[in-house]
């Protein structure tokens, strides 16, 4: 079938056995690609009994059938079962990687097992080498990619953790080419418990066409959409993801001093513009993307990529820092180290609050940007308050008797929007089924950015139906792979036609929603079985009781159970959140 | 639910600031064949340009008259509206004289209005009166005027005043004209949600730049229809929402204020007295 390059690996850590994994016309029919077909082969090859650091715990890289056919499609997804939060849990991550995964001749690699010793993964044309990785045990992700591409072929694409994955941080990521994050999750930490510290990719194979000409011209078609879009053809492009910190500080929902205040009056420190006057090198882009809303920077010490909104907002309002080069470094040593800044800030902002009500035993200040670089490099490598630091915000308020000032969902730490301030981003935190995170219904765009269409951002009705639509949407384009952003500026109808000129299937936008909606369910089943229910699609006690006392979101609380219950009956599922039998049986999913 | 052919066939795909070169007109030219819109609506310095790019193609060539102030002698609207349809263009928007509307010189205007009308002859003229600069009862006005003057359109605004299009102004406009005459809704419409608030209150024309995202706005509509058209908090979409001290005249300021004080949301939403 066009699209695919016909090969899913399977490698068996524990002794190097490889087996190939047939990917039946159904699957592809009924779950394309990427997300869709990683959640369903994890889902076959493992159960709830089996835990995040165990050696079965299947760990699946995939691209998807547009992987490096059109613009924004160098991607991949890496799916698993979190340690952080017990969920399934995919994340994905752009640059190249996905692109020469598939150039090398794979649509996805399945890792079980446990390595005896540390080991990297050569994968070339149609071919799969596990070589010795004892010498860059212990290197940061930038040494361990020099190593390699010197020793393999500086041409190749390269995924690795860092110190963290090795050491088994809760919040863990992989990174790929140049500073690309596999962020949420602690995937990399997963990785790390099985001894592998790379993958290497590279091949010069293409992926089969079925319309090169129409697509060919579709391609100019995609362009024009995203270059007359507002948030991809101007926001992004000029100010990078960092465009949003005004934007969410005048929404008053940029989370302060761990989601105490919705206003960070010192936001201006650590703004797009300010990254732009101070710290911008240049634009970067993923593979073939018109929008290139990543930043090359550099400081005094160092230069690397970012930070990106999330970050700044993470180790910036979130510990009251306003100092941007702070920032930028504890950025940079997430990237060197395989850290999730997301939770990483989170959770510093949680101890920040446990240390203010005397409640933790190492003094750590609000807006202390002197000690921020020395935190981070402490969570990676699991030393001194690191060690406590690297469980992440749920074990850690748990632990000094203050749960409720863990600002997570799932066990997943929340990211840099307030949910006070759009109740349709408090529904979509609550039912995803990773935990607290913004990505799976990307609510600010209706909410907060008026794209692709405005919603009223403090108003439930109807919230339920967009939300379970985003995310069901948001599924589909995980598994084609493309960037997220693109839905932004172009419709279901349109992501469907790539699909069908790149495949020759006839998928209608109706089609897809469907396909995105089986992923969901599948999700949600999976969790379910490993003993999620309503209790668990609940938010922090702060969002429900506590109103924000200044800013544009000032007297709100998220309305939550209202939405859930119609959220669940949308869905088809019970009052206890678990899809009923009639819904599985509607999708395919008995 | 609107197709989004017809959807296409509705919008006039807009590009009028002062930075635009040919580049740009000939990239609005291209986009509006490609997407199928209603016509290329530009300045007049541009219709030459823009006509040869679209000969033979189903897509008109709209131009503004007296753009964006309306303030020009009607010699030189009309003399710019003639030179416009010689050079191709099938439609003109003209601005009417606001000033001398809200000052209740209605001879003027009419004949302002009636002398482009006839030196655009055979093409259309909308008329845009600018409405965040006018009461109700001068919109009303404006319309009347517009219509016996002979303009096959009225048009709410020029996307340079204090607030665009918004669905109770166009609702009006549509009452006051009738079915055979043409409302345009234009300025600030972002997104298809914006629109089909507009065409749903009486607009059978879009002026907007950012048609091609409207257009793929509507892809998603379909699945959620009743949640997206969920009722907005109504001083959201009020004109009163709208106007400072700063940016509109102080006698239209007093207006809304008095209206926003006698209004049954003052206690729960009203701008005046949040």
């Amino acid at each position: 079938m066009a699209g695919w390059m016909n090969k899913i690996l399977k490698i068996n850590l524990s002794n190097n056995e490889q087996e190939e994994i047939e990917l039946t016309d159904s699957t592809r029919e009924n779950f394309l690609g990427g997300r869709g077909v990683g959640v369903k082969l994890f889902t076959d090859l493992s159960s709830p009994n089996i835990k995040p650091f165990d050696a079965e715990n299947p760990l699946i890289f995939m691209t998807g059938p547009l992987t490096g056919t059109v613009l924004t499609s160098g991607r991949f997804q890496v799916i698993s079962r979190s340690p952080l939060t017990n969920t399934i849990c995919d994340s994905s991550s752009g640059g190249l990687f996905g692109m020469r995964l598939k150039e090398a001749g794979f649509d996805g690699l399945i890792f079980v097992g446990k390595a005896k010793n540390p080991v990297y993964v050569n994968i070339t044309d149609d071919s799969v080498e596990i070589r010795d990785a004892t010498n860059i045990w212990g290197k940061n992700t930038h040494e361990t990619r020099d190593i390699i591409a010197q020793e393999v072929n500086p041409k190749a694409s390269i995924t690795c953790i860092g110190q963290a994955g090795e050491n088994k941080v809760l919040f863990a990521a992989l990174m790929n080419d140049k500073d690309r994050a596999t962020g949420r999750g602690g995937l990399g930490a997963v990785m790390g418990s099985k001894n592998l510290k790379a993958l290497v990719a590279y091949g010069t194979k293409k992926t089969s066409i079925a319309y090169p000409e129409e697509l060919k011209n579709f391609k100019s078609f995609l362009n024009r959409l995203v270059k007359k879009n507002p948030v991809t053809g101007k926001l992004l492009p000029a100010l990078g993801t960092s465009v949003l910190v005004d934007t969410i500080n005048k929404h008053g929902m940029f989370p302060t001093k761990n989601f105490q205040k919705g206003v960070f009056n010192d936001a201006e420190g650590i703004s797009g513009q300010k990254i732009s006057e101070n710290i911008l090198k240049k634009q970067s882009a993923c593979y073939k993307c018109p929008i290139a809303c990543g930043r090359s920077t550099e400081t005094d010490n160092k230069k690397g990529e970012g930070p990106e909104y999330e970050t700044v907002w993470a180790f910036g309002a979130q510990l009251g820092i306003s100092d941007l080069k702070a920032v930028t470094e504890a950025n940079y040593i997430c990237n060197e180290m395989g850290i999730d800044t997301i939770s990483a800030g989170n959770t510093i902002g949680c101890a920040m609050e446990l240390s203010e009500k005397g409640l933790f035993p190492d003094n750590i200040r609000w807006g202390d940007a002197d000690r921020l670089v020395e935190l981070v490099k402490k969570i990676g490598l699991r030393k001194g308050v690191g060690k406590e630091l690297s469980l992440g915000a749920k074990r850690l308020a748990k632990k000094y008797g203050k749960p409720q000032l863990a600002m997570e969902v799932k066990g997943l730490e929340l990211p840099a929007y307030d949910p006070r301030g759009a109740q349709g981003l408090a529904l979509a935190y609550a039912t995803s089924n990773r935990g607290g995170c913004h990505m799976r219904a990307y609510m600010i765009g209706p909410e907060i950015l008026g794209q692709p269409v405005n919603l009223n951002r403090f108003s439930t009705a109807g919230k339920a139906r967009i939300v379970s639509l985003f995310q069901d949407i948001s599924a589909f384009v995980d598994s084609t792979i493309l960037c997220r952003f693109l839905q932004f500026a172009i419709g279901i109808d349109n992501f469907a036609k790539i699909v069908n000129l790149v495949t020759g299937s006839n998928l209608t936008g109706d089609d897809a929603v469907k396909i995105g909606t089986r992923i969901y369910n599948l999700e949600r089943k999976f969790n379910v079985e490993a003993g999620f229910k309503r209790d668990d699609d609940i938010l922090p006690e702060r969002f429900l009781n506590d109103k924000l006392k200044t800013g544009s979101s000032r007297n709100r609380v998220v309305e939550l159970d209202k939405m859930l219950n119609e959220y669940y009956e949308l869905r088809g599922w019970d009052n206890e959140g678990k899809p009923t039998a009639e819904t599985l049986a509607k999708l395919n999913l008995s | 639910m609107i197709t989004r052919k017809e959807l296409a066939k509705m919008i006039d795909h807009t590009e009028l600031k002062a930075s635009s070169g040919k580049k740009k007109i000939k990239k609005l030219c291209e986009d509006a064949v490609n997407f199928g819109f209603y016509s290329v609506c530009i300045n007049s310095c541009h219709t030459k340009f823009a006509s040869d790019i679209l000969k033979n193609t189903n897509v008109e060539v709209c131009v503004v008259a007296g753009f964006p102030l309306g303030a020009n002698k009607t010699e030189v609207k009309a003399a710019e509206a003639k030179k416009a349809v010689e050079d191709g263009a099938g439609e003109i928007d003209m601005v009417i004289n606001n000033g001398l509307l809200r000052e209740g010189d209605y001879e003027y205007v009419e004949r302002d209005i009636r002398k482009v009308v006839e030196a655009s002859y055979p093409a259309h003229v909308k008329v845009i009166l600018e409405n965040c600069y006018l009461t109700n009862e001068q919109i009303v006005k404006g319309c009347e005027i517009s219509v016996s003057a002979g303009a096959k359109f009225v048009k709410t605004s020029t996307g340079f005043g204090a607030f665009g299009a918004l669905p109770e102004h166009v609702k009006l406009m549509r009452e006051t004209v009738g079915a055979n005459i043409g409302v345009k809704a234009a300025g600030g419409i972002k997104n298809f949600k914006d629109t089909w608030r507009l065409i749903k209150a009486g607009a059978n024309r879009i002026g907007a730049s950012a048609g091609v995202s409207i257009l793929e706005g509507l892809s998603l509509y379909k699945y959620a229809e009743d949640a997206w058209l969920e009722p907005e908090i109504p001083c959201h979409i009020c004109p009163a929402r709208h106007v400072s001290i700063t940016s509109v005249p102080k006698s239209i300021f007093k207006y809304y204020k008095k209206r926003c004080s006698n209004c049954k949301y003052k206690n729960k939403y009203n701008k005046f007295y949040e």
